[in-house]
C-alpha cells in the first residue's frame, strides 16, 4: 500500500467522472497538438514544393502570386511568357537549370503542368532528393503524361491509361463529378497516354500530373486554328508559330560553388533580373515566409482558442474533483484517523489531479497521431496540400508539460477543501 | 470476561488516580472544550485515567459531549485548556503531523458506522491503517493478511462494501488494532447493531484489544452495555459542569 494505490483506488471509484474528465483534457491537448503540428507540417509542406530551385520567373503580378500559382497551383497564370523570352533568359546567365513551366490545362480537375524533361533530370523536388518513379518512366515525346502520387491515388490512373486533358483548371476538385467540368473545354482530338506514376515527395507536385510543354502547344494552337477554320482535324509541332509558344513559368537554379547551397552571384542575379519590368522574379522560401507572416495572426487564433481549450479542461479537472469533495468529507476523515496528516491528504488531491491530467494528456497524445492523420487526409483532398503529420517531441513535451502544471493548479482548491476539511463533520453518522 | 485492572476515576481533580500520568494508557487533566459560539463549555473534564490494558465504557445521553471527548484524546480536536497524555506523551503538544503520526501509531478508533474505505478491499483497509502507522511496505500485505485471518476474514481481497455487516465490524477492528496501539476509542459501535450482533461485535472489540493490550475507551448510551465492563463511568458524573453539549459532536 502506498499513496498512489489511494490514489487509483479513489480515482476508480469515480470511474465516470476520472473518465469523462480525461476525455475532456485528451480533447483539448489532442486539438492543441494537432494544430501545432498541423503548423509546423503545412510550412515543411510548403517549403518542400520549390524544391532546390532559386527563383520562379513569371509574368504574374506579384511574387507571392507567381509562388502559388506556378508552384502549388492555385490558379492557372493569366499572363504568359514567350518562347524567346524565356530562350534569351535561358541565355543570360550559366544556370544549373532554367526549366519552363506552363499551367492552364486539369484533369478531372487535378492540374497538369507541361515542361521539359528537365523537370525531371535536374529540378529536385526535395533538395537533395531526385524524382523517384512508383511505375514507368518520365516523357520523353509528346503526348505522354507523368502523374504525380497523389493525383494517381485520387484519380485511378495507371501506366497505359488513356486521358484528354481538359483547357483550364475547374474549381471543384471533386473526382467523378460530372458536372465539374461543365464550362470547361475538352481538348477530345488529342489523347495523352500515362507512362510514369512518381513517388510521393510530401510537396505540391504530388498532386499534379506533367506533360511536355510541345503537346501542350499543339493542342492549343489546334482551337485557335479550328475557330478560324472548323474542318481542321489536326494539329502538328509543324503548325506552331511564335504565337503558340508560351509559358507560364521557368524554375531556375544558378550555379553552386563546389560545396556551396548558395551561389555567389545570387544577389546580383536578383537584382538584375528584377530590374527587367516584364517579368516577375520570386524567391520561393522568402515568398512562403510572407505568406505565412500573412497568415500568422490567424494561426496565433487558433493556438490561442485550443488555449482556452485546455484552460477549460484545467477547469473542468478543478470541478469534477470539486463537485468529489462532498461525497469523499468521510474518506478523508477516515484517513486523518488513520493518521494522515493534512498535508498528505492535500498532497493525495493534488497528485489525483496531476494524474487526471497526465492521463488525460498522454490519450490526448495518442488521440492528436490519429486527429494528425485525419486532418492531414482532409487537407490533401479538399486543399490538395500534403503534410505528414509527424509530432514534434518539442510540441509533445511542451504540451505534455503544461498540462501536467495546468491540471496541478486544478487540484489546488479541492486540495486546499481537503486539506481544511473537519474530520468531526466528516465522521458523523449518516441520516 | 477476565478481570480488568481498576483505576479509580474521580470527578474532582484533587482525586490520585493509581496509575501516575506518564504510564496510564491515557491520562486526562482538566480537559475544557467549547465550541465557537457556545455559552458553556461542551466538555469539562477535571480526570480520567486508564491503566494499559484497561476497559472502561463511558456512558452518557446524547449531547453529553462523548463523541467530542474521542476526538479530543485523539487529538482531531484542541481543547481550550487541560492535557491529554496517551502513555506519557501530551497529544496536544505534538506539531500537527506529529500529532498525526503519533495517533497513527497509537490509537486506534472504532466507529458505529464502521468508516471503512469504500472501494478498497478488507485487506487495503487494514493495510492503510498499517502504511499511516509507520508500518514498512513490505510488512503491510503480511501483517493485514495475519490480523484479518484471525479475525475470520477469508474474502479480504474483495471490496469492503460487498462484505457482511458483520464482516465490516471485523475489518473495522482489525483496522483499529493493526499498529498495536495503546489505546483503542470505541464510538458507540454497536449502535446500528441489533441486540445479538452487538453482544458478538462487543464480544470480539474487547477481546481483541485484550489480546494485544491495548486499552479501550468505549462510550455508549446503550444500558444493556454496562454489565460488559468492569469499570463503568457516567460522563456527566465525571464532569465538572453537566454541560449540554454542542449535538452535532455527540
Amino acid at each position: 500500500m502506498n499513496d498512489f494505490t489511494i490514489i487509483l483506488r479513489s480515482l476508480s471509484s469515480r470511474l465516470f467522472s476520472t473518465v469523462t474528465t480525461i476525455a475532456t483534457v485528451a480533447v483539448a491537448v489532442a486539438l492543441m497538438l494537432v494544430l501545432l503540428t498541423m503548423r509546423e507540417a503545412g510550412k515543411k509542406a510548403f517549403e518542400r514544393g520549390s524544391g532546390d530551385m532559386h527563383f520562379l520567373v513569371s509574368a504574374d503580378a506579384s511574387p507571392l502570386v507567381s509562388v502559388l500559382n506556378g508552384i502549388f497551383y492555385a490558379n492557372p497564370p493569366r499572363r504568359p511568357l514567350t518562347w524567346d523570352r524565356f530562350k534569351q533568359l535561358e541565355r543570360t546567365f550559366p544556370w544549373t537549370y532554367a526549366i519552363p513551366t506552363q499551367l492552364g490545362d486539369s484533369y478531372l480537375g487535378l492540374p497538369v503542368m507541361a515542361t521539359s524533361q528537365e523537370f525531371f533530370t535536374r529540378f529536385q523536388p526535395n533538395p537533395g532528393e531526385s524524382w523517384a518513379f512508383a511505375a514507368g518512366r518520365a516523357f520523353d515525346r509528346s503526348f505522354e503524361v507523368v502523374v504525380g502520387a497523389s493525383a494517381a491515388r485520387s484519380s485511378g490512373l495507371g501506366v497505359g491509361d488513356v486521358i484528354y486533358l481538359t483547357h483550364g483548371i475547374t474549381q471543384s476538385r471533386q473526382l467523378g463529378d460530372a458536372s465539374a467540368n461543365d464550362g470547361l473545354h475538352v481538348h477530345r482530338d488529342f489523347a495523352y497516354t500515362v507512362v510514369g506514376i512518381l513517388a510521393p515527395t510530401g510537396g505540391s507536385h504530388d498532386r499534379a500530373l506533367f506533360t511536355d510543354v510541345t503537346s501542350t502547344w499543339i493542342i492549343h494552337a489546334h482551337d485557335v486554328r479550328k475557330k478560324v477554320d472548323p474542318a481542321i482535324t489536326t494539329t502538328t509541332e509543324a503548325d506552331l508559330t511564335d504565337a503558340d509558344r508560351k509559358i507560364t513559368g521557368v524554375y531556375v537554379k544558378l550555379i553552386a560553388p563546389p560545396g556551396s547551397s548558395i551561389p555567389t552571384n545570387f544577389q546580383q542575379v536578383f537584382d538584375m533580373l528584377r530590374r527587367d519590368s516584364g517579368i516577375t522574379v520570386a524567391q520561393p522560401g522568402q515568398e512562403i515566409a510572407t505568406l505565412f507572416k500573412i497568415v500568422s495572426n490567424i494561426d496565433r487564433l487558433f493556438i490561442a482558442v485550443a488555449g482556452v481549450v485546455m484552460l477549460s479542461s484545467g477547469i473542468s479537472i478543478m470541478l469534477a474533483l470539486y463537485n468529489s469533495m462532498e461525497q469523499r468529507r468521510r474518506q478523508i476523515a477516515v484517513l486523518r484517523v488513520l493518521g494522515a496528516s493534512r498535508a498528505r491528504v492535500f498532497g493525495l488531491i493534488a497528485a489525483e489531479s496531476v494524474i487526471i491530467g497526465l492521463l488525460g494528456a498522454l490519450a490526448g497524445i495518442a488521440l492528436s497521431v490519429a486527429g494528425g492523420f485525419i486532418a492531414a487526409s482532409a487537407l490533401r483532398d479538399r486543399l490538395g496540400l500534403v503534410i505528414e503529420p509527424d509530432l514534434e517531441p518539442r510540441s509533445i513535451v511542451g504540451v505534455l508539460l503544461a498540462t501536467v502544471v495546468l491540471a496541478g493548479l486544478a487540484g489546488i482548491i479541492p486540495a486546499t477543501i481537503a486539506y481544511r476539511a473537519s474530520v468531526s463533520r466528516g465522521l458523523r453518522p449518516l441520516g | 470476561m477476565t478481570m480488568q485492572p481498576t483505576i479509580s476515576v474521580s470527578p474532582t481533580p484533587v482525586s490520585t488516580p493509581s496509575v501516575p500520568p506518564t504510564t496510564a494508557a491515557l491520562a486526562i487533566a482538566d480537559l475544557v472544550f467549547t465550541y465557537p459560539g457556545a455559552a458553556a463549555p461542551t466538555l469539562d473534564l477535571p480526570v480520567l485515567n486508564l491503566a494499559p490494558a484497561e476497559q472502561i465504557l463511558l456512558t452518557g445521553g446524547s449531547g453529553r459531549g462523548k463523541s467530542t471527548l474521542l476526538q479530543l484524546i485523539a487529538g482531531l480536536i484542541d481543547p481550550q485548556g487541560g492535557k491529554v497524555r496517551i502513555s506519557g506523551t501530551a497529544i496536544h503538544a505534538l506539531r500537527s503531523a506529529d500529532r498525526d503520526r503519533f495517533r497513527g501509531q497509537r490509537i486506534g478508533m472504532i466507529f458505529q458506522t464502521f468508516n471503512l474505505l469504500l472501494g478498497f478491499s478488507a485487506r487495503e483497509n487494514v493495510m492503510a491503517a498499517l502504511m499511516f502507522g509507520g508500518v514498512h511496505a513490505g510488512e503491510q500485505r503480511s501483517r493485514a493478511a495475519a490480523l484479518l485471518e484471525s479475525l475470520g476474514i477469508e474474502r479480504m481481497d474483495r471490496p469492503v462494501d460487498e462484505l457482511s455487516v458483520g464482516q465490516q465490524q471485523r475489518v473495522a477492528v482489525a483496522r483499529a488494532v493493526a499498529c498495536s496501539p495503546t489505546l483503542v476509542l470505541a464510538d458507540e459501535p454497536t449502535a446500528s447493531l441489533d441486540p445479538a450482533n452487538a453482544a458478538q461485535a462487543m464480544d470480539l472489540i474487547q477481546s481483541v484489544c485484550r489480546s494485544c493490550g491495548a486499552a479501550l475507551l468505549c462510550v455508549s448510551h446503550d444500558p444493556s452495555m454496562t454489565s460488559r465492563f468492569i469499570r463503568v463511568e457516567s460522563l456527566a458524573e465525571l464532569s465538572r459542569t453537566h454541560a449540554v453539549g454542542h449535538g452535532a459532536a455527540a
